[in-house]
């Protein structure tokens, strides 16, 4: 009879261990899903990000050199300075 | 005598865990799928180019900018309509009392790129200040409007040579940032 009760008991304990460690599991994967939402954002640039595609607001500053190019290198300073004071 | 009370226990604790395991995993797919893209910074953007092109088309200046040898001051007014932008779009979604969009636009000469010689914009000014914040990335920060600055260079019909400042800048945090 104590041999049963006792078996009772462990089985009991090995349940509500195994109900917990699902439990820590749920909320470990809750708590990343938490992390991963927040991290949610688009952070496409249209700026140009190598040689071959072309950025269109450069291409603008392109075609108006080929029309004027005097001052160029003051222009190429003064549009390098974009976004300094963001 | 005990099996069947046993089993039965068993039993409403396999349900009680079936229960708990789906709820979990549907409340990592809500919280996961419920937090919004933030996509204002590429929204900006597309803001800036909308309005660079629609003053400058293959370098040249739209005519529409200048009268009689000077800037055309009215075209403040008439801006909005000459390049087809409409802030008024967030009816609706809670917004609506507030225009949760700006732009500025500069232009400068070549002879004083120090300060602008013309300058207009639209929307909503009290968005401008937001973007002269230094943004940590906090929760708090991510709540700033989101701003892009553009520059370019173009000339006029007479190959007078003009520089361009273009700010846009997008609010939209509730719609854009969880809370």
């Amino acid at each position: 009879m104590l041999n049963y009760k006792k078996g009772q008991v462990g089985e009991s304990i090995t349940w509500i261990v195994a109900t917990l460690i699902l439990i820590a599991i749920l909320l470990v994967f809750i708590y990343l899903s938490i992390t991963l939402s927040k991290t949610k954002s688009l952070n496409v640039s249209l700026k140009a990000d190598s040689e071959d595609s072309v950025n269109w607001i450069n291409s603008k500053t392109e075609m108006a050199y080929s029309i004027n190019a005097n001052n160029k290198n003051k222009i190429e300073e003064w549009i390098s300075l974009e976004g300094k004071n963001e | 005598m005990n099996r069947k009370g046993t089993d039965k226990i068993l039993s409403i604790y396999w349900f009680a865990v079936l229960t708990l395991v789906a709820g979990g995993i549907f409340a990592m797919v809500y919280i996961f799928y419920g937090a919004p893209y933030d996509v204002r910074g590429i929204e900006s953007e597309i803001l800036a180019e909308r309005i660079a092109d629609c003053i400058s088309r293959e370098g040249i200046i739209d005519s529409e900018f200048f009268v009689e040898g000077g800037f055309n001051y009215g075209i403040q007014n008439s801006f909005m309509d000459k390049c087809n932008l409409n802030f008024k779009v967030e009816e609706g979604y809670g917004d609506a009392s507030e225009m949760q969009y700006f732009y500025e636009v500069e232009f400068y000469t070549i002879n004083n790129i120090e300060s602008f010689a013309f300058s207009f914009n639209g929307g909503n000014t009290n968005w401008k200040e937001e973007c002269f914040i230094k943004k940590e990335s906090n929760k708090e920060y991510n709540r700033l409007a989101k701003c892009t600055e553009e520059r370019f260079y173009a000339v006029d019909e007479k190959k007078e040579q003009y520089l361009i400042k273009i700010l846009s800048v997008i609010g939209k945090s509730e719609k854009n940032v969880k809370l």
